[in-house]
C-alpha cells in the first residue's frame, strides 16, 4: 500500500482528501501544520506528499525545499494544492522541486489521476535507476 | 426588607444633597464609571460564554455532519459510476434525520458546505450544491435575506452566492441600491455572479455610488466570473445619471476594448465635469480611438491640467503619427514639467522612424533639462 502524507491546515479539506484517498486504497497520514509535517516526514517513508502552501509554523515551500534537500527523501513525489494562483509562487514551487500544482477549488477525480500518474512515473524511474 | 432599602436610598440621597458640589460631581462620575465597567465586563463575559457554547456545539456536531457529507458526496457510489450529478439521489433517510431540523445545526451545515465548495469544483462541487438544495438549506439563507438586520441579510446573500443559488430579481435588485454600503456591495457582487443573462441590470436603477474600492472588488468579480454576459457598456455612458457608474463603465469599456462605444465616449468630451472628461480621454486612448485625436488637439488649450495630461498620454497610446508636431510643440514650449514629460513620453511611444528622427533632433538641440527628460523617457526600465 502506498503511503501519502497530506499537509493542510484546513481541517475540512484535510479530512476530505484523507477520505477520498483512503477510498482509493492509499494509506494516508495527516499533518495540520508545517512543524507536524517535518516530524512525520522523518518518522516514516512516504511515496507522496500533498501539501498546502499557506500554513502555520512552516509553509508549503519550506516543506518542499526540506524534502528535496534531504538525500534520503528526495525521491518522494510532491503535489501542492493551494488557493494561491500567482505566477511567482507557482514558479517558485516548481523551482524548489514540486512535481505538480493544483489550484483550489480542485476536482477530486483530477487529483486522483495526477497522484496515480506521478506515483507511476516515480516507480518507473526508480526501477530504471536500479 | 424592601422598606429598609428604601430608607437607605432616601438617607443616602439626603446625605448626598448636603455634600459640597465638587464632591457630588465626583461621586456621580465614580458611580457612572463603576456601572460602565460592570456592564462592559458583563457584555464581555456574555459574548465569551456564547462563543464557548457555540464552539462546543460545533465540535459536538461537526463529526456527524462531516460523516454525512463524506458518505453522501465524497464517497458517493453513483458519482463514481459517472451518473450525471442532477440524476444522483441522496439517501433520504440520511439527509432527513431530525437533527437536521434544528436551526443551529443547519447553520453549521451551511458553513461546512460552503467550505467544501471553496475547496472542490467539478462533480463534487456540483453535488455539494445539490445537497444544499435537497436539504432545503437555501430556505434558511432566503429567510436571512428577509431579516431586519443588515449583517444577516449580507450573510444570506453571501451564502446563496457561494452556493450558486438563483435569487429572484425582486428580492435582490432593491438590495443593490441599499443605503447601507456593505449590503449594497454584497448584493451587487452577488447579482453579477448569479445573473447569467443580464448581470449589469442593477446599473439601470442604481442611484447610490459605486465607491472606488468597491469598483476594484467588482472589477475582479466581473473579470473572473465564468460565462458572464458582457454588454455594450456605452448604454450607461450615454444614459446613466450616476457618475460613478459612468466612470466604472469607462474602465470596463477600456478593459474589454469595446470599439463600438467610441462615439458614446467621445460625447463625454463636452461634459462639464473635468474628471469625467479626463476619464473619457483615458478610455479613448486605451481604445486607440484614432478619430478622437483631432478633437483632442482642438480642445487641448481649453482644458484643465488633468485633462491635458490625459490627452498627451492618450496621443501616445493612439500613436497615429499625425500629431507628432503638436507633441513636439508641447515638449518645447510648455512651462509645466509634467506636460513636457508626458509629451516626450508620447513622442517616444510612437516608435516609428519619424518619431525616432524627431527624438534625435530634439536631443541635439534642446536644453539640458529637456535632454534629461528625453533620456528618462527613453529608458525602458523606468515606467513612471
Amino acid at each position: 500500500m502506498r503511503n501519502i502524507l497530506v499537509v493542510e491546515d484546513d481541517e475540512i479539506m484535510l479530512k476530505a482528501i484523507r477520505n477520498i484517498l483512503n477510498k482509493d486504497g492509499f494509506n494516508v497520514v495527516i499533518a495540520k501544520d508545517g512543524k507536524e509535517a517535518f516530524e512525520k516526514v522523518q518518522a516514516m517513508d512516504y511515496d507522496l506528499v500533498i501539501t498546502d502552501l499557506m500554513m502555520p509554523y512552516a509553509n508549503g515551500l519550506e516543506i518542499v525545499s526540506r524534502i528535496r534537500n534531504d538525500e534520503s527523501k528526495n525521491n518522494i513525489g510532491i503535489i501542492i494544492i493551494s488557493s494561491v494562483g500567482n505566477e511567482d509562487t507557482i514558479t517558485e514551487a516548481f523551482r524548489l522541486g514540486a512535481d505538480d500544482y493544483l489550484k483550489k477549488p480542485i476536482m477530486a477525480g483530477e487529483l486522483l489521476i495526477r497522484i496515480r500518474r506521478l506515483l507511476d512515473e516515480k516507480s518507473r524511474s526508480s526501477r530504471k535507476t536500479v | 426588607m424592601w422598606k429598609d432599602l428604601q430608607d437607605l436610598i432616601y438617607h443616602a440621597y439626603i446625605e448626598f444633597r448636603y455634600l459640597p458640589l465638587f464632591i457630588e460631581i465626583a461621586l456621580v462620575f465614580i458611580v457612572i464609571a463603576i456601572l460602565a465597567t460592570i456592564s462592559a465586563y458583563c457584555i464581555i463575559l456574555t459574548k465569551r460564554w456564547r462563543g464557548y457554547i457555540k464552539e462546543k456545539r460545533i465540535n459536538f456536531i461537526s463529526p456527524t455532519l462531516e460523516d454525512m457529507i463524506t458518505e453522501q458526496v465524497l464517497l458517493n457510489e453513483e458519482l463514481e459510476r459517472k451518473v450525471p450529478v442532477d440524476n444522483i439521489e441522496f439517501n433520504r433517510e440520511a439527509i432527513t434525520k431530525d437533527i437536521y431540523k434544528k436551526k443551529w445545526i443547519r447553520q453549521v451545515l451551511i458553513d461546512m458546505l460552503i467550505q467544501y465548495r471553496k475547496n472542490f469544483s467539478g462533480d463534487v462541487g456540483d453535488l455539494i450544491r445539490k445537497l444544499f438544495i435537497d436539504m432545503n438549506l437555501q430556505k434558511d439563507s432566503f429567510a436571512k435575506m428577509k431579516s431586519m438586520k443588515w449583517e444577516r441579510k449580507i450573510k444570506g446573500v453571501t451564502e446563496l452566492t457561494q452556493m450558486d443559488t438563483q435569487i429572484s430579481d425582486v428580492t435582490i435588485l432593491p438590495l443593490t441600491n441599499s443605503k447601507n454600503p456593505s449590503l449594497r456591495v454584497a448584493a451587487r457582487n452577488a447579482y453579477i455572479q448569479l445573473s447569467k443573462n443580464e448581470p449589469f441590470k442593477f446599473f439601470d436603477i442604481a442611484t447610490e455610488p459605486i465607491l472606488p474600492w468597491d469598483q476594484l472588488d467588482m472589477f475582479k468579480i466581473i473579470t473572473t466570473t465564468k460565462d458572464i454576459a458582457i454588454p455594450n457598456f456605452s448604454r450607461w455612458v450615454s444614459y446613466s445619471t450616476n457618475k460613478s457608474i459612468v466612470s466604472f463603465c469607462l474602465k470596463l469599456i477600456a478593459h474589454y476594448g469595446q470599439q463600438a462605444a467610441i462615439p458614446a465616449v467621445m460625447d463625454l468630451l463636452s461634459n462639464r465635469d473635468h474628471y469625467f472628461r479626463a476619464n473619457a480621454i483615458n478610455c479613448l486612448g486605451k481604445l486607440s480611438a484614432e478619430p478622437a485625436e483631432e478633437r483632442f488637439v482642438k480642445i487641448y488649450n481649453n482644458q484643465p491640467l488633468i485633462c491635458q495630461m490625459e490627452i498627451l498620454k492618450a496621443m501616445g497610446r493612439i500613436a497615429s503619427g499625425k500629431y507628432l508636431d503638436f507633441l513636439k510643440h508641447e515638449f518645447l514650449y510648455s512651462t509645466n514639467f509634467d506636460v513636457r514629460m508626458n509629451a516626450a513620453r508620447s513622442i517616444i511611444k510612437h516608435n516609428t522612424n519619424e518619431s525616432r528622427v524627431m527624438v534625435n533632433e530634439l536631443m541635439a538641440t534642446v536644453t539640458n533639462e529637456n535632454q534629461l527628460i528625453l533620456k528618462h523617457c527613453n529608458n525602458p526600465l523606468i515606467k513612471y
